[in-house]
C-alpha cells in the first residue's frame, strides 16, 4: 500500500470524511474518532432500504470506507488524554472543528507536536484558521456563494446554482489531502511537521479560478451565468439529439474544420465552411449563435449514443449528458471494473464508486467498509494503546468512549 | 502566504518533468513548483497548448498571444519551458535525459501519445527505476472509450455531475470553470504524493493512470450511492437540501445580486425568524416545523425573497450571520478581491511577476502549508525560455550541441520576444 505504516487520526464532519476516505484507500491507518454515540454525519440520507439507522447512511458509508472507528468525548479530560496519546502514535491529524477548539481542550498543534514533533496537524474549516471571518457560520451551500463558484453556475435568468454531491467541501477535502501530503513529505525530509490550514472558501475560489480574479481583471469582464457553454469557447455547450443531450466543445482550430466539414456532408450546409470561422475560438464568438444552430441540425438527426461515438471517430470532444443511471451503467466504466461492492453487515454487497485514479504498483483498494459507531474502540485503546479492559468500562460507563 | 524563506521549501530538491496542455496536467506541476519543487515543462509547436492560442479580448487586433492568457499564469507560474519536437529521435532522447534526472513526470496528451512518442511509461522506467509518472486524460489508459478526446465540461456531462446539479425546472447546470479539471489536478496531486511517500519507504517508483471521468464520478459518491444501491435516480434539488429548510440563493436590491443562506433545525429556525423580525406569516403551521417547510418550501423562499430582496446582499449576510446563521453573498470575481474581508486578511490573492505584464494579480493557492509557504515564481513564460538554462546547465549539454540540435529542429527554437513594454 502506498500509504502502508501511515497512522492518520481523523476528528471529521462531511468537510473532512472525504479527506480521510482518499488516505484510507490508500492504504493509511485512518482511525476515525466521533463522539460517544456516532457522529451526527451518521444521520445523512439516504438510508439503506430507507430506514433510518445510524449505521445505514449511504453518504457515510460511502465517505468512511478503509477507516477504523473509535468514540471519545474530547470535552473529558481522560478523552482528551486518550486522543493526545494517540496523537503521538499517528504521522497525520484531521480535523473540521471551529477554529480554537482543539486548543481550548489543549489538542492544538502546540501541545500535539510538543510530543510529536513530525505530526501533521490538517485543520479544515469553512474560511480558514485566522481572519474576520474565521468564526462565522457556514455550509457547503454558503461556500460555494462566497468562494465565487455558484455566481457563475446556471442560467443567466435564474438564480445562482450549487452543484450536486457538496462539491464545497469535497474539494476541500482532496487538497487537504494533498497538502497533508505534501507536509508529510517535507516532515520525512527534516522531522519537522506542522499545521496546514484549509479555508473551504478559499478552495471554491481556487477550484473556479478559471472565472476569477485573473480573468477578469485581464478583459475587464465579470463573469455571470451563461448557460452550459463556455465563455471563451465556440462553439461549446449542450446540443439536443432524439433521444437526449450531448456536450460538444470545439476550441483548436482543427477541431472546428472536422465540425464544420461533417455539418456540411451531413445537412449540405454551404455557409459553415466559410472561412471566417476558422482558426482560435476568439474568430467564433461573435457567430456564435449562428453556429449553435448549424450544430443543432446535425445533432438533431441523431440519438446521443450515435452522435456520441461518430463525433469521436471524427476525434471531436462530445459526450453524452449523463443521468446516474447511464452512469452507473456506462460500459467504459464497466469494461475497467470502476465500480467494486463493499459488505455490509446487514445489507450484505453494497455497490460503491472506485478507484479514482490506478497505481500500477500500490493500487487503491477499500480495506474494509465504513466502521460502525464505536466499532474498533476496544481494538485501539487496549490492544494498542494499553488500556486495561476494566479501564475501558469505566470509561464506558462514565461516556469518556 | 507568499513569503517563504529560501532552503526552507516542502518540496525543495523534487525535480519534475511535464508533458502538458490545458490545465489537468499543468495545474499539478503548478502546485509542485509553488512549493519548491524544480517544474521543467516540456512543449512543442506541433501541438501546441490551447492557451497558447490566447487572443486578448481588450485587443482582439493583436492576434494570438501566446503569453498573455491569465490561466496561463495561473496554470503554469514558477515552472521552467522548454521546446522540443517530439516527433524527433534526437528530441526523444533529450526528453529522456530530462526523466532520467527527474523524480516526476506529469503528463496529460490523449491516451496513448506518450507511448507512441516513445515516452511511455514502459519508456521511461528502465532508464529512471524509481520514477513517479502520473498519466491523466479523460478516459483512463484502457477501455473501449480510452482514446476519445474530452474537456473538463464534456466531464461534467459525461459523468453526471451536469444533469444532478441545477433547479428542477431546468436540464441540469454546467460550470463556466471546467470543474472536473481542476478536481483532476487535486486528486492527481494527492496521487503522486502517496507514490512519492511509497517511493521514500521503499525506493520504488510506479505509473499513475487518473480517468477524469472515474475521478469525477468518484467526487459524486455521495449522491450516486442512491443508484448504485437502490437503483433510482437521484433527485436533482438546486440549492435545497434534504437535511434543512429553508435552504436557497435569494434576490438582493442590487442588479444581479444574490445571498444564501440555510436554516437546519428548529432552534435555527427561532433564531431566523428573529432576524426577519418575527412576521406574521414565519408562524403560521405550515412554516412550523422543518418537515413542514421542507413540503412547503415554494411558499417559504417566496417569503424570504420578499424580504431580501429590498436589502443589500451583504446586509442579509451580516445580520443573518450575527445570530449565527449560515449565510453568505453569491460573490463575483470582484468582490472576491474588493469586498470580502477575510480573503483579504489572509492575503489570498498573490501578486505575480508576470515576464511581459509586470506584476499582475491572481487566486492564490489554498494547500494552507503554514510553516513552509509557498512562492509563485514568474508568469507568462515565452516558449523555449529556458531551453539554453535547461539544455545546459542542467542537463550539461554543450552550447555547439544545443545550436546544432537547434538547427537540426530537435530542440525548437525559442521565441525571442521584446520584454515588457515592447
Amino acid at each position: 500500500m502506498a500509504l502502508g505504516g501511515r497512522r492518520v487520526l481523523e476528528v471529521a464532519d462531511e468537510k473532512g470524511a472525504y479527506c480521510g476516505k482518499l488516505l484510507a484507500d490508500m492504504g493509511a491507518d485512518v482511525i476515525k474518532v466521533e463522539r460517544p454515540g456516532g457522529d451526527s454525519t451518521r444521520w445523512r440520507p439516504p438510508f439503506v432500504d430507507d430506514t433510518p439507522d445510524p449505521e445505514g447512511s449511504l453518504p457515510f458509508l460511502y465517505a468512511n470506507t478503509s477507516k477504523r472507528g473509535i468514540t471519545l468525548d474530547l470535552e473529558q479530560s481522560e478523552g482528551a488524554g486518550l486522543f493526545r496519546a494517540l496523537a503521538r502514535t499517528a504521522d497525520l491529524v484531521i480535523e473540521t472543528l471551529p477554529p480554537g477548539e482543539l486548543d481550548r481542550r489543549d489538542l492544538g498543534f502546540a501541545a500535539l507536536r510538543r510530543e510529536n514533533p513530525g505530526l501533521v496537524l490538517t485543520s479544515i474549516t469553512p474560511f480558514g484558521q485566522t481572519g474576520p471571518h474565521a468564526a462565522l457560520a457556514a455550509s457547503d451551500l454558503t461556500l460555494g456563494a462566497l468562494g465565487g463558484a455558484m455566481y457563475v453556475t446556471g442560467e443567466a435568468e435564474d438564480p445562482p446554482v450549487r452543484l450536486a454531491g457538496s462539491q464545497a467541501f469535497l474539494a476541500a477535502s482532496v487538497t487537504a489531502a494533498a497538502s497533508s501530503m505534501i507536509a508529510l513529505f517535507h516532515s520525512t525530509a527534516t522531522g519537522e511537521g506542522q499545521q496546514v490550514d484549509i479555508s473551504v472558501e478559499e478552495v471554491v475560489a481556487s477550484v473556479s479560478h478559471i472565472c476569477g480574479v485573473g480573468k477578469w481583471l485581464d478583459d475587464g469582464i465579470i463573469p455571470r451565468r451563461r448557460g452550459s457553454g463556455l465563455v471563451a469557447s465556440a462553439p461549446s455547450g449542450t446540443y439536443p439529439c432524439q433521444d437526449g443531450t450531448v456536450y460538444l466543445m470545439v476550441n483548436r482550430p482543427l477541431h472546428w474544420r472536422a465540425l464544420a466539414e461533417w455539418i456540411h456532408e451531413e445537412t449540405g450546409n454551404e455557409e459553415v465552411l466559410d472561412p471566417m470561422f476558422e482558426g482560435p475560438s476568439s474568430n467564433r464568438l461573435p457567430h456564435r449563435e449562428l453556429l449553435d444552430l448549424f450544430i443543432g441540425e446535425l445533432t438533431a438527426r441523431y440519438a446521443t449514443d450515435a452522435f456520441y461515438h461518430e463525433a469521436q471517430r471524427r476525434h471531436l470532444a462530445v459526450t453524452p449528458v449523463n443521468t446516474a443511471t447511464a452512469v452507473t451503467a456506462d460500459p467504459h466504466l464497466a469494461a475497467r471494473d470502476y465500480f467494486v461492492e463493499v459488505d455490509h453487515p446487514t445489507a450484505g454487497p453494497l455497490k460503491q464508486p472506485g478507484a479514482p485514479y490506478r497505481h500500477s504498483e500500490t493500487p487503491w483498494r477499500i480495506a474494509r467498509p465504513a466502521p460502525r459507531t464505536g466499532q474498533h474502540t476496544e481494538e485501539v485503546l487496549c490492544g494498542e494503546l494499553g488500556v486495561a479492559p476494566a479501564t475501558l468500562a469505566a470509561y464506558r460507563e462514565r461516556g469518556v468512549v | 502566504m507568499s513569503e517563504g524563506k529560501p532552503g526552507n521549501e516542502a518540496l525543495g530538491g523534487l525535480k519534475v518533468v511535464e508533458f502538458s496542455a490545458a490545465m489537468a496536467g499543468p495545474w499539478i506541476g503548478r502546485f509542485l513548483a509553488y512549493y519548491g519543487a524544480e517544474t521543467i515543462r516540456v512543449e512543442s509547436r506541433q501541438r501546441p497548448d490551447v492557451v497558447r492560442l490566447y487572443v486578448p479580448p481588450r485587443e482582439p487586433e493583436r492576434g494570438t498571444q501566446p503569453q498573455l492568457s491569465p490561466w496561463f499564469t495561473d496554470w503554469n507560474a514558477g515552472k521552467l519551458f522548454v521546446t522540443l519536437d517530439l516527433t524527433q529521435p534526437r528530441a526523444v532522447e533529450i526528453a529522456k535525459r530530462l526523466v532520467a534526472r527527474c523524480d516526476v513526470v506529469i503528463e496529460n496528451y490523449s491516451s496513448g501519445v506518450m507511448d507512441k512518442l516513445g515516452l511511455g511509461y514502459a519508456d521511461l522506467q528502465p532508464i529512471n527505476p524509481e520514477l513517479v509518472m502520473l498519466s491523466t486524460s479523460g478516459f483512463g489508459d484502457r477501455g473501449p472509450c480510452s482514446r476519445y478526446v474530452t474537456w473538463g465540461p464534456n466531464i461534467e456531462a459525461l459523468a453526471g455531475l451536469s444533469k444532478l446539479s441545477g433547479f428542477p425546472w431546468q436540464e441540469g447546470a454546467i460550470t463556466q470553470y471546467a470543474y472536473p479539471d481542476a478536481l483532476s489536478a487535486l486528486h492527481g496531486l494527492f496521487a503522486v504524493m502517496c507514490a512519492l511517500d511509497h517511493r521514500a519507504r521503499t525506493g520504488r517508483g510506479q505509473h499513475i493512470s487518473l480517468a477524469q471521468f472515474e475521478t469525477t464520478v468518484s467526487s459524486l459518491g455521495s449522491v450516486l450511492m442512491e443508484t448504485l444501491v437502490h437503483g433510482r435516480e437521484p433527485e436533482r434539488l438546486g440549492n435545497r437540501s434534504h437535511r434543512a429548510a429553508p435552504h436557497g440563493c435569494y434576490r438582493c436590491a442590487g442588479e444581479d445580486r444574490w445571498c444564501t443562506l440555510s436554516v437546519a433545525g428548529e432552534e435555527a429556525w427561532g433564531r431566523f425568524r428573529r432576524v426577519l423580525g418575527d412576521p406574521d406569516w414565519a408562524g403560521r403551521p405550515e412554516f412550523a416545523t422543518e418537515a413542514a417547510r421542507q413540503k412547503n418550501a415554494d411558499a417559504l423562499d417566496a417569503h424570504i425573497e420578499a424580504w431580501t430582496r429590498t436589502r443589500d446582499e451583504y446586509a442579509v449576510m451580516r445580520s443573518l450571520q450575527e445570530a449565527g446563521i449560515p449565510a453568505g453573498v453569491a460573490q463575483n470575481a470582484e468582490d472576491l478581491l474588493h469586498r470580502d474581508p477575510q480573503l483579504e486578511a489572509r492575503n489570498f490573492f498573490e501578486e505575480i511577476e508576470h515576464v511581459k505584464k509586470g506584476p499582475v494579480t491572481a487566486t492564490g493557492i489554498p494547500l494552507g502549508l503554514t510553516e513552509t509557504p509557498g512562492r509563485s515564481g514568474s508568469a507568462g513564460a515565452a516558449m523555449g525560455q529556458d531551453n539554453d538554462h535547461v539544455f545546459g546547465n542542467l542537463l550539461g549539454m554543450t552550447a555547439e550541441e544545443i545550436r546544432e540540435c537547434t538547427e537540426a529542429g530537435a530542440i525548437e527554437a525559442p521565441d525571442r520576444e521584446a520584454p515588457h513594454g515592447e
